[in-house]
């Protein structure tokens, strides 16, 4: 199952529809892609698999993608961008859940919660597996990472 | 005659979103009201001349198919067709939304031409 696959689909078709912001998938070196964020927004996923998916963004990344949502400029965190970003998350893992499901798996998806911080980590969730993309933008990278359980 | 809209999301940047939408599409409607989950939907029907409803599946408090069910059992409001936009697009969430009322349904993410295709014929 090639979820990074997921991943890059299901982020790219928001950006090309919601979100005027070019956005690349940054190549699969070796490991996985780190990036440093001062907001993540989670989403919970339940069914065969088990876990959360999360969108990390540093925060001129944030604030680009809420300002270019709501088609006005954001300049600080507030509770419109951390709203913004939990509406991306819930839409990328609704294009994961349709990804997966093409091969049988069905994922439930819970309601998206978005924490602010700086230098922002997830962890817990022992022996998950974990899928994550680094994206390119003009304003910096963001990424979108799934930790997850087989059931 | 235009119709009123009534968006039900949690997502305030959501409902922005569509409201917009709805105006880039071009369409022709009334009044744009707004909702945070069902329960408030369900108190926005009872109080305003709404003519159609476009509503979100996951949300907290009450979601959409609860949303349908109880208005379903509400006489004043019953008939009141409503459009689901959500990024369930699983055929069981879906056929149970339809069976419980709803005309139709749409992906989120969607374009404002896509609004327009398939919400166009509704207004």
């Amino acid at each position: 199952m090639e979820l990074e696959q997921y991943l890059v689909d299901a982020t790219m078709e928001v950006f090309a529809s919601m979100i005027s912001i070019d956005i690349a998938p940054e190549p699969k070196g070796g490991g996985l892609p780190a990036v440093a964020a001062d907001i993540s927004s989670l989403i919970g996923l339940a069914g065969d698999f088990k876990g959360f998916l999360a969108v990390h963004c540093p925060e001129p990344v944030a604030l680009g993608i809420t300002s270019a949502m709501l088609g006005m400029e954001v300049t600080a965190v507030d509770d419109e961008v951390k709203d913004a970003l939990g509406e991306v998350a819930n839409m990328v893992a609704g294009g994961l859940k349709i990804g997966v499901a093409t091969e049988g798996k069905k994922i439930g998806l819970a309601i998206a919660t978005t924490v602010v911080g700086k230098a922002l980590r997830t962890g817990g969730l022992s022996g998950a597996d974990r899928a994550a993309v680094a994206f390119a933008t003009p304003l910096g990278r963001f990424g979108v990472e799934v930790r997850f359980v087989l059931s | 005659m235009a119709k009123n809209v009534l968006l039900v999301d949690d997502s305030s940047t959501m409902r922005k979103i569509i409201s917009r939408s709805l105006r880039q599409a071009g369409l022709d409607f009334g009044e744009i009201y707004e909702a945070g989950d069902g329960q408030e939907a369900l108190a926005m029907l009872e109080k305003e001349a709404i003519d159609i409803v476009l509503s979100d599946i996951n949300m907290p408090n009450m979601n959409g198919i609860e949303f349908l069910r109880e208005k379903a059992n509400r006489p004043g409001i019953k008939d009141i067709p409503v459009f689901m936009i959500s990024t369930e697009t699983g055929e069981d969430i879906i056929g149970e939304a339809k069976s419980l009322g709803a005309i139709g349904a749409l992906k989120k993410p969607f374009t404002p031409e896509k609004v327009n295709e398939v919400l166009g014929p509704l207004m």
